[in-house]
């Protein structure tokens, strides 16, 4: 690997592995402005159409039957959409609140058990996702509980409290335990020595498992599938329905409007980080 | 006096985490476990009766009362466990050289390719498996470029083949991959390799004994990230497998949404749990060994 040789064979290999990475996304992009609705990849020139369509504007599908056969319905997409937003702000709320108290607790104190607690924090995560979807789907059945956005909620929590944990804890392992002492020396309670010290380290630590929890929760499917009940629909779970019924255009569209959302979720927790280590 | 005290606080940090975990986590496993003993009711349902016959079916010795002989389901647990592999064993040889290169980059570039790599993991699963639906059916890209280019007459049956699970499942895995196995990789001594080489050993000779143990727990951390939400898959078999790409996800779905039986639904997933268990034990069983 010294050599010449082996430098520019690692680097093809390099370039092949980004665009096995891309490519596939780039189609999706491309597809999306295709007007061609029978063979998407024979371009027959640029369109909105499909975008259109999704949002009920559609010309291309001007009867209400056709228009049917291409989406069933804008308002089932944007209900999926809010129904999205709504469990991925109260999970990534629950979850970072109660993954950071956690690991406030088990950085900064000790008691016994607590490698046995900290080892089974980690279970959640590293469950198969089919194991706990119908685990939970099966617990609320049986004590009653109908299935709703509040399940949804709740089994998303179940794993993502790990996934913050996880963060803020090397945060916490990252820090120096000399400045609390310090504030504790000069007098200041333990809660502002929290709120003043504490805190403003650990920002960087806890808005990144948010960030991570918010992204996780908008794309989990497998949990959601199990334990979603008929009016509460995830924009995952709706995508794999459509999926399942076949290729259609529009789902082209929806796609690119996720890739392109996912970059700038991406680029913001990019930016983050670059000024945590400013 | 503060000991009193630091005990509330530890309490009241730990409560959230225990209820909701002990609740909404442990709670529905001990179900699963407890289903998966019991009897399947004839309309759907369970009855309350201890029925070991659901562990039974799996592995082929079903109750003679009321099953045949079927060794399917074996046959789709070792098929599952063949693919996990699979995904890791091609994950691991996709990912081995690109961390090399990229561990040679300056800095800059470093930081940028691996944003790179972590990016997809933040565009959504079902989006990137579509993907491949897009590229690989009868009419979709590759047929369609292979067609054109006159290297075959009809399209090719990839789609709903083991290929196209295998592949789906590597293109969602390869960050999970990377990422253990970079930080391994970035972290090689190179004085180590330079005077392996200065010392008279083969390229062989220094990957084999310099360079393969030091990324060795990289190697490791990455193939047990990929391998546990390989086994248990059931969205890449759903989307891009047909009958032949069936794998345990798929069934404990059936089972749960149209078979609805659901003791035998709960013992297939206990399996695929008792697989996930063993890999971590072992995993840290090992880890404990290598620095003790």
């Amino acid at each position: 690997m010294q050599s010449r040789l082996g430098w520019a064979v690692l680097t093809i290999v390099a370039v092949l592995f980004f665009v096995f990475i891309y490519a596939p996304l780039l189609v999706i992009v491309v597809t999306s402005f295709n007007a061609n609705p029978v063979n998407m990849l024979i371009w027959d020139g640029f369109t909105l159409d499909w975008y259109r369509g999704l949002l009920g504007l559609g010309e291309r599908a001007t009867d209400v039957s056709n228009r049917a056969l291409y989406i069933e319905s804008t308002d089932q997409l944007l209900a999926a959409v809010r129904n999205s937003l709504t469990v991925a702000a109260a999970t990534t709320a629950i979850s970072t609140v109660v993954g950071t108290a956690t690991a406030l607790a088990l950085a900064r104190h000790r008691f016994k058990g607590r490698g046995v607690y900290s080892g089974g924090l980690l279970l959640p995560m590293m469950m198969p996702d089919i194991v706990l979807g119908i685990g939970l789907l099966i617990f609320f059945v049986t004590i009653g509980m109908q299935l709703s956005l509040l399940t949804i909620i709740i089994g998303h929590c179940t794993f993502l409290i790990s996934y913050v944990y996880l963060i803020v804890q090397a945060r916490l392992a990252g820090l120096d335990p000399a400045l609390e002492e310090a504030s504790a020396d000069l007098g200041a309670s333990e809660w502002t020595t929290f709120r003043k010290v504490l805190l403003p380290q650990l920002a960087p630590g806890i808005l990144g498992g948010a960030l991570l929890a918010f992204v996780i929760s908008m794309d989990d499917l497998v949990i959601t599938y199990f334990i979603a009940g008929t009016g509460s629909t995830t924009l995952p779970v709706y995508i794999f329905g459509m999926i399942r019924r076949g290729v259609k255009p529009e789902i082209n569209a929806i796609a690119t409007m996720i890739i392109l959302a996912s970059i700038l979720i991406a680029a913001l927790g990019l930016w983050l980080r670059s000024r945590k280590t400013d | 006096m503060a000991a009193p005290r630091e005990r509330i606080v530890l309490a009241v940090l730990l409560a959230p985490a225990t209820l909701i975990l002990g609740v909404f986590f442990l709670l529905p496993l001990l179900i699963v476990a407890l289903f998966s003993v019991l009897m399947p009711g004839l309309y759907g349902g369970v009855e309350w009766a201890f029925y070991h016959w659901n562990y039974g079916r799996i592995f082929g010795w079903a109750d003679g009362l009321m099953e045949i002989f079927e060794p399917i389901y074996l046959q789709i647990l070792l098929r599952s466990l063949g693919f996990a592999t699979l995904t890791v064993l091609l994950c691991l040889i996709l990912c081995y050289p690109v961390a090399f290169w990229m561990s040679r980059l300056p800095e800059r570039w470093r930081l940028l390719f691996l944003f790179l790599v972590t990016l997809p993991f933040f565009s959504s699963l079902i989006v990137r498996l579509y993907a491949w639906l897009l590229i690989l059916r009868p009419s979709g890209l590759l047929n369609q470029g292979l067609l054109a280019l006159g290297v075959v007459d009809a399209p090719l049956d990839i789609l709903y083949t083991p290929a196209a699970v295998v592949l789906g499942m590597v293109y969602i895995m390869v960050p999970f991959m990377f990422l253990p196995l970079f930080a391994a990789v970035d972290n090689l001594d190179r004085s180590l390799v330079e005077a392996s080489f200065d010392l008279g050993a083969t390229r062989a000779q220094t990957f084999r004994k310099v360079i393969l143990p030091q990324t060795l727990p990289g190697i490791v951390a990455g193939s047990v990230i990929v391998f546990i939400p390989s086994v248990g898959n059931f969205i890449v078999p759903d989307i891009l497998g047909g009958a032949k790409g069936l794998m345990m996800g798929n069934l404990i779905e059936q089972q749960f949404l149209s078979a609805r039986n659901w003791p035998f639904g709960s013992a297939l997933a206990m399996v695929v749990m008792s697989v996930v268990l063993m890999v971590l034990l072992t995993m840290v069983a090992r880890s404990r060994r290598v620095r003790g």
